[in-house]
């Protein structure tokens, strides 16, 4: 039998049962839309991150912070870092002297302190996370370190500040709230004297950030509010700082290892040393995980689908016993028995995985949209929009790896059915009621 | 011997056993028969005389337990599954219950042999239409089968059995289904195509006034052949 003739054969099978067939690939669609969804979310994701990533942390930059809590208690991001370990070691704003004498290899240093307060005015007021930096060196260190409206204060004076596009816009509206030399409060709330007291001083808007677009560790972001670093630590009170920035003259990687070691050794291994390119190798590393994990979910529904097509193709075989006796009693050869029924699981799996992909990108594009509006911002006031924008993914291997698992999972299920509907015998099939 | 004088059927001493549960049922007990090109034999018993397990044997639908059949002269016992298809491509098998596909029409139904043989679509069609003419139900032939009657059925089930040019047409309880005036005119086609087109026939049946149309009767009696008389 020609294979024209044997798909034509299953499809008007599947026509005849048309719910069951559309139930049937439901559950093929259902895996197959999870599996696109997660996947082009995550990597659009991990995508969005790495580039971000390279953005704002170029690959001959080390950070050096206290070895303590890794990222959390080192600030990262702005949480409440003091500054200072748990064993009670500190790095200091002036330790940037220190570590630039450590190698000919190092470019440039930068001492960040960072800490979280507000920002107000008559009408405004949001929680933000000040950055302490020498604005000179740090605009050298990142580009990104560039002001939209206003400029950069070199040398600054000590009531300037610059702030993040979302400081300035939070509702990314077009709704601004400073413009160049507009008068800001700063305050934060010192806890390290009891009772606590809200301390604040009136400073000047001298520029408004390029929108960054992500984060980078110690990079520039579009929510932080950027003091000089002169002013930050007598306003908080404080020379520790939370990260030291190093820049390298190449990024070798034994360059970078050497560079990490030496940085490490003068500071008796109290430090953590952390290549961007390491971070990057890690965030590769943390999102195979996180793929193979929602994949690995993903692929259960695609599995329950496949049993579902088992159970059809079962039932289907034993209502057609009869029909497949009158096949064989008019000729036809087992492996064409076996290939009607492969036949209608390969058009169900064609189908299923193809509306699921499409599906699933539907989906991806939407759940991007959530998330990238803001709905679900990490910022816990509210106001302190966090998002950031995710543009869903769909690699070639993703598509075509779906199409094939769909079609693969459809023919593996129905492998037995269709074996077992192949070794019939016409007489015992046709005596079949 | 010239191909002309090879029989359609040669059964040699054929015996089928059956195990019934534990139980060995001797179907066929020792049968030797052979029907010749453009015979129309029928092939008469009562239930459980063993002719329906004949009917599978000529049918290439089973093999004998021992013994030799030839259809076509060749030896089903020797082959397998693949060359019993294949041999089954050339055996016009009409249904007791038409077991035409109740999803096909009547056009496709008759095609269906043909697709399976290879047949290209266009030649396929176009023999499928003359069939359905020479059984009368021409402009009939985009109908199911529910939307036939019985006789009709029966009749697409005859045009589609004569689709690949078979050696011969094997009904099974041609006018089992259908009422007296139908089964009169099935029985007319059947004869029709034996004398006009000389088309081989064997009829498996219980039913004596219909044996009786045939040329000759072979009677099958508790797995035996008891008789073989011309009509």
């Amino acid at each position: 039998m020609k294979g024209i003739d044997v798909f034509r054969y299953s499809f008007s099978a599947i026509k005849l049962r048309k719910l069951r067939a559309a139930l049937t690939t439901l559950g093929v669609i259902v895996g197959i839309a999870a599996i696109v969804a997660l996947l082009s979310i995550t990597q659009g994701l991990q995508a969005t991150l790495t580039g971000q990533l390279n953005q704002g942390l170029s690959a001959n930059t080390l950070i050096v912070m206290p070895s303590s809590g890794g990222f959390g208690g080192g600030g990262f991001g702005g949480g409440l870092g003091q500054g200072a370990s748990s064993t009670g070691f500190s790095l200091y704003v002036n330790n940037t002297a220190e570590i630039a004498t450590l190698s000919p290899d190092i470019e440039a240093t930068v001492a960040i302190i960072s800490r979280s307060g507000y920002v107000q005015t008559d009408d405004f007021s949001r929680v933000v996370t000040f950055y302490g930096v020498d604005f000179e060196r740090y605009a050298q260190i990142y580009p990104t370190f560039r002001a939209e409206t206003g400029s950069i204060p070199i040398p600054p004076q000590e009531d300037q500040i610059v702030i993040g596009t979302r400081v300035n816009q939070p509702g990314q509206n077009g709704t601004i709230f400073f413009t160049p030399g507009d008068a800001i409060n700063v305050s934060w709330v010192n806890a390290t004297i009891i009772p606590p007291v809200n301390e604040t001083y009136s400073a000047t808007v001298a520029g408004v950030l390029e929108k960054v677009g992500g984060f980078g560790i110690g990079g520039p972001s579009d929510t932080g509010v950027y003091i000089p670093i002169d002013k930050v630590q007598s306003f908080f009170g404080t020379e520790q700082c939370d990260m030291i920035i190093v820049t390298l003259t190449n990024s070798d990687n034994t360059t970078i290892t050497n560079v990490s070691k030496a940085i490490a050794d003068q500071f008796s291994n109290q430090v953590t040393v952390i290549a961007s390119t390491a971070v990057l190798s890690l965030l590769t590393t943390v999102f195979s995980t996180i793929q193979l994990f929602l994949g690995g979910i993903a692929a259960i529904s695609l599995l329950v689908a496949g049993i579902g097509i088992m159970n059809i193709m079962i039932v289907s075989l034993i209502e057609r016993t009869r029909e497949i006796g009158i096949l064989k009693a008019l000729g036809m050869k087992s492996r064409s028995v076996l290939a009607i029924f492969l036949g209608e699981s390969v058009i169900i799996g064609l189908i299923g995985a193809t509306v699921g992909i499409g599906l699933g990108w539907g989906l991806a594009v939407i759940v991007a949209q959530v998330l990238g509006s803001g709905a679900f911002s990490p910022g816990v006031s509210g106001n302190t929009s966090g998002a950031f924008a995710i543009t869903p993914l769909l690699t070639p291997e993703v598509l075509l790896g779906a199409l094939a698992f769909g079609v693969g999972v459809s023919i593996i299920f129905a492998l037995y059915p269709a074996w077992r509907a192949s070794k019939l015998k016409p007489v015992d099939a046709l005596r079949y009621e | 011997m010239s191909v002309q004088n090879v029989p359609v059927v040669e059964a040699l001493n054929v015996k089928k056993t059956y195990m019934l549960g534990k139980v060995p049922v001797e179907a066929l007990r020792g049968v030797n028969l052979r029907v010749e090109q453009g015979d129309f034999v029928s092939i008469l018993g009562p239930s459980g005389s063993g002719k329906s397990t004949l009917l599978n044997l000529i049918g290439a639908l089973d093999k004998p337990t021992s013994g030799t059949l030839r259809i076509d002269g060749v030896d089903i016992g020797k082959l397998n599954d693949n060359q019993l298809a294949n041999l089954r491509i050339h055996i016009g098998f009409v249904f007791q219950f038409f077991n035409l596909i109740p999803r096909l029409n009547a056009r496709d139904n008759v095609e269906l042999p043909m697709s399976i043989s290879n047949i290209g679509k266009a030649e396929r069609k176009k023999r499928a239409i003359e069939l359905l003419e020479t059984v009368g139900l021409k402009e009939r032939m985009n109908h199911k089968p529910a939307e036939l009657s019985g006789g009709q059925q029966q009749r697409v089930a005859i045009a589609r059995a004569l689709a690949n040019n078979p050696k011969f047409l094997l009904l099974d309880e041609p006018t089992g289904n259908v009422d007296s005036k139908t089964a009169s005119d099935v029985l007319g086609l059947i004869q029709k195509l034996n004398k006009e087109q000389h088309v081989s026939i064997i009829m498996v049946t219980h039913d004596e006034k219909l044996a009786h149309q045939a040329n000759r009767i072979v009677k099958v009696f508790d797995g035996e052949i008891s008789a073989d008389m011309v009509s």
